[in-house]
């Protein structure tokens, strides 16, 4: 059964990396606002037309929704 | 750190959702053939690459690498994409790993139905593949985390921690899982390094994985993005999504064993793996409540729209299935439902609902979207989502059904509690025939749905004008670092590469520390070795691989259980100890035939200790024997002669894995098989009707045929613990 | 009036002035503008997420003029550089999904910004722009004129870059990751399986064990230790002293095991037993992003104020640089920074924020002017007599009771119990090591390890922050957020409360004007309707809302003379408006109740009399309030609405009226030294003193987002007749904390009963502990959500 050093040493090993990676997302402020990306992963930037911004008349933005 | 313009990549979504269907149709179709199998076992007899056994990995493989891992592949590349607001990190890369993979694909839909597998579920694919596989995904990883690193909003959505997850863990599974040596570079042919119950534990610990980082990782990342975008609704609690992944991607790690419960797995290992899967139902629940509770507000449109239906199924189903999963590992719940279609039940309720229906409410969303029109019919969606549905049912409540016959006909006694009361293996599976068809019919209902998909997603694409690329306009991620807004010059150079160098180190890592410290702890493996148990030979050791290319291990198992009803039927339970040389592990996952443990003990009435014209005829024409039986007719075995070219490379690659193999047994191999074989033939000889029909080949007699190699080994099982009768 | 919604802002439109534009209505002109600048820029699905997100946008010319002053804003950037400047703005109007989808397209609107990102739970937003290309005015414009106006202080102008405590989230991250893995890998020697392949593996996974209990022991649980050596250094016992000997004494006693092999040690419930106390620590620091509980007067302050200088030209100064005799120019609505005295003729300021009074009190050139003010009507001229630190009202901050708030620790709960319970332990201990020691050394240790594992407070100490940080969270639901978790304990020790009377038992939204005398028909009323429009004396503007809508006609001519009331023509009649004095009509004057005579043509009408409206449910809340509570109505007013509360509120209450800031602050001081627990229940800034000085200080805030002054709660207005409600509910809090201690020291009892006669090996020890603390927390959090539910 000597393959549990080996599985448990990859798991320990990888649980540490996800540590490294939780420890470094806090840091790096990812969690501080928790509402806001839910909301902003929902807005569009894709450019539906070609069309210059100045025209006056309003543009119908095919929207699937 | 003006305001850029650049385009999505769709291509390679279009791509790998084109090869999602195409692979998805082919994969289920391929099921289906199987469940007809069951029904008419001969119905493809005569031809070896279309048999039971050699189909059902290529079944497995089909459904979950090609169909989930394609639609995985297209939702990640198309959600990451716009949630990074950035285009994928390279072309080149996206191409080079999407006509890997296919190629991939392709070369397994050639090998397993010739026979090259590695008998390890869900891992069949021989090792030139695997390398393969491998690289592929290296590439997948670079792609995805250049992308990140690239990104333009600086904040990582919780989908892409999924994403990250899964190429990190299944990176890890893969490759402690795949460590084979091959007999030879130019062949396909390789052992596992593990053995025996060693084997079993890493096989099932990436097994299990498996399901948790390909099958569900991904698809609840794909999960928190396409739910609330097709709802347009935020996702019910970001910051449980956050709990939620971090705790899932802490258990799920370590809940392999559950597999193996009351094998001759050590108990303390069983207790680990059932302890663990009950903990896993708190964060699956935690994900199943988040996607559900982001319709709230939106339930009417669930009526209407097909996609969000098939959302809300496949959500439901992944709650089912993560309950019963659980469930599932308690002891004395797995006592009954383990090598039943019980399992099957949960597999298949996992996979075409969570699987399935997300994918199709995936795809139904996409395909409008990337070719600017309207899905081409709404009202053939619907309806491909109730056909689906009632397949899911008509297939799932069958085989529970069967699940439970099965188990408790095995292990019913006699009123007066002596003799078992199905002592004969085939009354429990005839008992099952209906439930057969009735699964039949679901996969058919199933597939046709499917079928109604790829009719309506051609009209789709026909009609509309595929957009190549889509432009979208974002502004770049502001360069200033938070650390450099509290001025800290220490820290720029590392903020600019830290999650990503570190996974990549720590991959390195393992590859690196993989090659030195493995032989050493595998070969001194200190199972308790059972001074009876021997070594393989030669013509066991080639009947053991004709076992292994004919898939036998589909229907049997070789494992018995240490309950009264198997010690009564097969004879006594296995021990660690008896698979020391077995590489890789036979012990099976599903016991549609008997068990083959004992298959050499003398002695018991029903099962073992026939002889070898016993075999000879049931292999050559199984229904002759007892016309309600179901194992297919394996006739090619009779006529093709056995290659004994590869023989002695393969006990030298064995004793390179630590089996006792003298340099005598390896060069007097050839001898030794003849002189055994010739002890099978003439027992064979003996029979009249055979004699008849296959004594007068002196051309390849009949001792140099596969069927006498699979006979001797057949006739091996089990027999070294035993005392001889 | 058919009640259409202004597709911008979704408020009544106001049938005469609706405006259609693109076939949609608006409630006005500001609404259309912005209906249109979101058009122009292909911005309209601004109102596909949410329906009528918008707000009209306030005419702010002159407002922000400050902000071209360079210094003022390198004060308000958060970074600076050449080429990039960021800023993070507090906007009180995101509310929902379409303003964050509004603030973060800025850049469509305004070509030099390059991105903004909203913080929805801090309602800012964190906009990065080119300064070459445009200003933070202009970006400060653009915001108001799409109905955002951000709310910039002097708070804002002195607070630096906070830096986010995020130590305690890596503690429990390093704490779950090491417990998680410990309780997996003692999990195979729980079972006692007696297998070959357990003592194969017994080393490697003790040594393993160890290894990952390390980190826990020293990093996450740091904090421990410290805040128990401060304690024992201050000589006061708080419960981290018996927490951090529990853990120390585990981890010792399990290295001391698996040395020697005596058995597995407890590294699983020592590390448990960190996670969960972090976790209680996490539960309990339960912050309102939105809210701030320490503003003073700074945040209601602006930053600048426009100085006239001797050459005429006006020049935006900061508030802090303004000497004694400068010229200060005071627009509408903005705020009066210092004392002064007024040189412009005359002016109407709203002190009802300051002092409390409800009306506007007017004022002639020479008059004092005092800070703090609100200036209604047109642009007004003073000079300045004292500096902002000096002027009056912020002398109430320099009283001594703001400076001993910081340092005056309440003693909490737990501290209290583990005054007793932490020598009690220590004794116990003692003893029976000493009277083990001479029968059998093993036991000796055994015993008094045991008895410091078992006995360690996890279950004492874990009890008030569930307990608490639940209640905070029931309370939040509720619309009443408290500072921390101590306030609740506050809450429940309260014996007296002292309202105050504007603003907290009164709504000044509407207040409700009765008229008495004879009916006017519909012609005098619109008469009446265009000649209030002219003026804009406060009254005449509430009397003008109040009067319903009449089509507009020219005034012929129009007077208004200050103090008295207006005198006008309209269609050859004519109209005379104004207090008693003024139409020398002498009308008996039962209580000098502010009144507005009606005279048209000579006839004397009768008259429309204002007495501001109680707050719904007052007379139910006081009554069953003074059933527990003696009750005080303290008053900055004029006693006017004496004989009304006497009626109204239940026959014991004591009110006191005409109370200046300092008075107020006094009278509770002198409620305290009679022993009384005082709770003061304010709003406006006048009750800051008498806030900061009472025990507890809850202050009513019509809208949560604008100013509310330094207090320990805040209670949405909408909920004040539920006070009742939220005084019981934190008794039964208590009463759950004291019911759970109870539980806990039986656990302790049981326990060190067991462990005393050393019955108890440590591994029973141990798991009791985990039990015992789950049972606690699970205890805990159902009683209070039952309470909660009970009404």
């Amino acid at each position: 059964m000597s393959v549990i050093y080996l599985l448990i040493t990859i798991s320990i090993v990888v649980a540490i990396v996800f540590l490294g990676a939780f420890i470094q997302a806090v840091k790096s402020g990812q969690y501080d606002d928790d509402y806001t990306p839910s909301v902003r992963m929902l807005f569009d930037d894709e450019i539906v037309k070609k069309e210059n911004p100045n025209k006056l008349i309003q543009t119908e933005k095919q929207k699937s929704i | 750190m003006e305001k850029q313009q650049f385009y999505y990549d769709n291509k390679i979504v279009r791509n790998f959702l084109y090869a999602s269907i195409v692979f998805g149709v082919v994969g289920m179709l391929v099921g289906l053939i199987l469940a007809f199998l069951f029904l008419f076992p001969n119905l493809t007899s005569g031809i070896s690459f279309l048999s039971f056994g050699r189909l059902r990995p290529l079944h497995t493989n089909a459904v979950i690498f090609a169909f989930v891992g394609n639609a995985m592949f297209a939702g990640i590349y198309y959600s990451m994409q716009r949630l990074l607001k950035a285009r994928m990190f390279s072309d080149l890369l996206s191409k080079i790993h999407f006509w890997g993979w296919q190629l991939i694909i392709v070369a397994a839909a050639i090998t397993l139905p010739l026979g090259y597998s590695t008998s390890k579920e869900y891992a069949e694919l021989e090792w030139p593949i695997d390398i393969a596989i491998a690289l592929i995904w290296v590439v997948f990883g670079i792609n995805m985390i250049g992308t990140i690193i690239k990104r333009r909003e600086r904040h990582i959505y919780v989908a892409i921690w999924f994403y990250i997850a899964t190429f990190v863990t299944v990176a890890v599974l893969h490759i402690f899982n795949s460590l084979e040596l091959p007999v030879s570079l130019s062949g396909m042919k390789s052992y596992s390094i593990y053995a025996g119950v060693q084997d079993a534990l890493v096989q099932w610990w990436y097994g299990h994985n498996a399901v948790a980082f390909f099958l569900t990782t991904p698809f609840l990342g794909m999960m928190y993005y396409f739910v609330p975008k097709v709802a347009n609704r935020p996702v019910y609690s970001y910051r449980l999504s956050i709990i939620h992944f971090w705790s899932l991607i802490f258990i799920y790690i370590w809940a392999g064993p559950h597999h193996l419960l009351y094998t001759a797995l050590p108990d303390w290992a069983q207790n680990l793996g059932v302890v663990f899967s009950v903990m896993l139902i708190a964060p699956s629940w935690g994900g199943m409540i988040n996607g559900l509770l982001t319709l709230r507000g939106v339930w009417d449109k669930v009526r209407t729209d097909a996609v969000l239906k098939f959302f809300v199924v496949a959500i439901t189903g992944y709650g089912m299935a993560t309950f019963e999963g659980p469930m599932l590992s308690l002891k004395n719940v797995n006592a009954i439902a383990h090598f039943t279609d019980w399992i099957i039940a949960h597999v298949h309720v996992g996979a075409l609902a969570w699987n399935g229906f997300l994918s199709f409410g995936m795809i139904y969303w996409l395909i409008p979207r990337m070719t600017k029109t309207k899905l081409f019919s709404e009202k053939l969606a619907n309806f491909h989502f109730w056909i689906g549905t009632l397949g899911i049912i008509l297939y799932a409540l069958p085989m529970y059904v069967a699940g439970f016959t099965q188990a408790s006909m095995w292990k019913q006694f006699k009123p007066d509690g002596g003799a078992l009361q199905y002592g004969n293996f085939l009354e429990t599976v005839t008992e099952l025939m209906p439930m057969y068809w009735m699964r039949a019919v679901g996969g058919t209902l199933y597939l046709v749905g499917v079928i109604v998909l790829v009719y309506n997603v051609i009209r789709t694409v026909r009609q509309g004008s595929p957009v190549e690329n889509e432009l979208a306009e974002a502004p770049a991620l502001a360069v200033i670092s938070p650390s450099r807004l509290k001025g800290e010059k220490l820290h720029s150079w590392l903020e600019r590469k830290p999650v990503q160098f570190m996974i990549l180190t720590t991959v390195a890592i393992l590859i690196g520390g993989l090659i030195q410290i493995l032989p050493t702890i595998l070969v001194k493996s200190n199972i308790p070795t059972i001074s009876s148990v021997k070594p393989y030979t030669p013509l066991e050791l080639e009947g053991r691989d004709l076992y292994i290319r004919e898939g036998c291990v589909g229907c049997h198992s070789q494992m018995v259980r240490p309950f009264r009803s198997e010690v009564e039927r097969y004879g006594d339970y296995s021990k660690a100890g008896e698979f020391v040389y077995d590489h890789p592990f036979l012990w099976g996952s599903k016991r549609t035939g008997p068990d083959l443990a004992r298959e050499g003990v003398k002695g018991k009435p029903f099962n073992g200790g026939r002889d070898d014209v016993w075999h000879f005829n049931h292999m050559y024409d199984p229904q002759g024997l007892n016309e309600k039986s179901i194992m297919p007719r394996y006739q090619w075995l009779i006529k093709n002669e056995l290659d004994k070219s590869t023989t002695q490379d393969k006990m030298r690659t064995m004793v390179t894995l630590g089996v006792p193999y003298s340099d005598a047994d390896i060069n007097n191999a050839l001898k030794h098989m003849d002189e055994q074989a010739t002890k099978i033939e003439t027992n064979l000889l003996a029979n009249p009707e055979i004699k008849k029909s296959f004594g007068g080949q002196t051309a390849s007699p009949l001792k140099d045929r596969e069927i006498v190699a699979l006979i001797a080994y057949l006739q091996r099982l089990g027999t070294d613990t035993q005392v001889k009768k | 009036m058919d009640a259409e919604n202004c597709f911008h802002c979704g408020n009544e439109i106001i049938k005469k002035d609706e405006i259609v534009y693109d076939e949609k209505k608006f409630c006005c002109n500001g609404c259309k503008t912005v209906y249109e600048i979101f058009s122009q820029n292909d911005l309209t699905c601004y109102y596909d997420f949410q329906a009528a997100p918008g707000a009209t946008p306030q005419d702010i010319q002159g407002k922000y003029d400050f902000l071209d002053n360079e210094e003022i804003v390198t004060k308000l950037l958060e970074f600076q550089e050449r080429t990039t400047h960021i800023v993070s703005l507090y906007i009180p109007h995101i509310h929902c999904s379409s303003c964050i989808w509004i603030l973060e397209n800025l850049q469509k609107l305004q070509p030099g910004i390059n991105a903004s990102q909203v913080n929805f739970g801090e309602k800012k937003v964190r906009v990065t722009f080119n300064p070459e290309q445009t200003s933070l005015k202009d970006i400060v414009y653009l915001l108001s004129s799409i109905g955002y106006e951000p709310y910039i202080s002097l708070e804002n102008f002195d607070e630096g870059k906070k830096k986010i405590d995020r130590t305690l989230i890596y503690k429990i991250g390093v704490a779950f990751f090491c417990f998680g893995n410990i309780m997996l890998l003692s999990f195979p020697e729980y079972f006692e399986v007696e297998e070959y392949w357990i003592d194969q593996y017994r080393g490697f996974f003790r040594w393993l064990i160890f290894g990952l209990s390390l980190p826990t022991f020293i990093y996450s649980a740091s904090g421990y230790y410290v805040s128990a050596w401060k304690s024992m250094k201050s000589g006061l016992l708080n419960i981290d002293i018996p927490i951090a000997l529990g853990i120390v004494v585990m981890f010792v006693r399990s290295t001391v095991d698996i040395v020697f092999d005596y058995g597995q040690g407890f590294f699983d419930s020592m590390a448990g037993l960190i996670f969960f106390m972090l976790l209680g620590k996490l539960f309990q620091k339960k912050t309102y992003d939105f809210l701030s509980f320490e503003r003073d007067y700074k945040s209601y302050f602006p930053i600048a104020i426009t100085k006239v200088l001797p050459n005429g030209d006006e020049e935006s100064v900061q508030v802090y640089d303004i000497q004694k005799g400068d010229r200060l120019l005071i627009r509408n609505q903005e705020l009066i920074p210092v004392d002064g005295i007024l040189i412009s003729e005359k002016a109407s300021i709203d002190y009802s924020f300051v002092t409390g009074e409800a009306v506007p009190i007017e004022k002639k050139s020479g008059d004092k002017v005092f800070a703090g003010g609100k200036q209604m009507g047109k642009v007004i001229e003073m000079e300045v007599l004292f500096s902002v630190s000096q002027s009056y009202l912020t002398q109430l901050w320099s009283n001594d009771v703001f400076q001993k708030r910081v340092e005056q620790q309440h003693k909490n709960i737990t501290d209290r119990i583990s005054r007793y319970f932490t020598p009690a332990l220590l004794a116990l201990a003692v003893v029976s090591f000493t009277y083990w020691i001479f029968i059998d050394v093993q036991t000796a240790f055994n015993v008094f390890t045991a008895i410091l594992i078992v006995a360690c407070p996890c279950a004492l100490a874990l009890t008030a922050p569930f307990t608490l940080g639940n209640v905070l969270r029931i309370l939040g639901k509720r619309k009443l957020y408290l500072k921390n978790a101590l306030v609740v304990e506050q809450l429940a020790k309260v014996d007296t409360i002292v309202f105050d009377k504007t603003g907290t038992i009164t709504t000044n939204k509407k207040t409700a004007i009765t008229y008495e005398g004879t009916e006017l028909n519909a012609s005098e009323l619109r008469l009446l309707k265009n000649v209030l429009r002219g003026s804009n004396h406060p009254l005449s503007r509430r009397l003008y809302d109040f009067i319903p809508n009449q089509e507009k006609i020219e005034t012929t001519s129009f007077e208004e003379i200050i103090g008295k009331g207006i005198f006008a023509e309209i269609e050859g009649n004519t109209i005379k408006l104004g207090s008693s004095q003024f139409l020398k009509t002498m009308t008996e004057n039962t209580h000098k109740k502010t009144k507005v005579h009606v005279e048209i043509n000579g006839v004397y009408k009768g008259s429309y009399v204002f007495n501001n409206q109680y707050r719904k449910g007052l007379e139910e809340l006081f009554s069953d309030l003074a059933k527990h509570y003696n009750l005080v109505v303290l008053s900055g007013d004029n006693d006017g609405e004496r004989r009304i509360l006497e009626k109204m509120l239940p026959s014991k209450t004591t009110l006191v009226f005409n109370q200046k800031p300092e008075q107020k602050l006094q009278y509770i001081e002198q409620l305290q030294k009679e022993g009384k627990n005082v709770m003061m229940v304010g709003d406006g800034l006048n009750d800051a003193g008498a806030l900061a000085q009472s025990n507890l200080g809850l202050s009513i805030s019509e809208n949560v987002n604008v100013f509310s002054p330094a207090c320990d709660g805040i209670l949405d207005a909408t909920q004040f007749d539920k006070i009742a409600f939220f005084m019981r509910y934190s008794k039964n809090a208590m009463k759950t904390i004291y019911m759970s201690f109870g539980l806990s020291l039986l656990y302790n009892v049981v326990g060190l009963s067991y462990a005393v006669t050393g019955a108890l090996d440590p591994i029973v020890a141990a798991i009791i502990m985990p039990l015992s603390t789950i049972t606690i927390v699970s205890f805990v959090t159902i009683l209070t959500n039952l309470y909660a539910g009970k009404k």
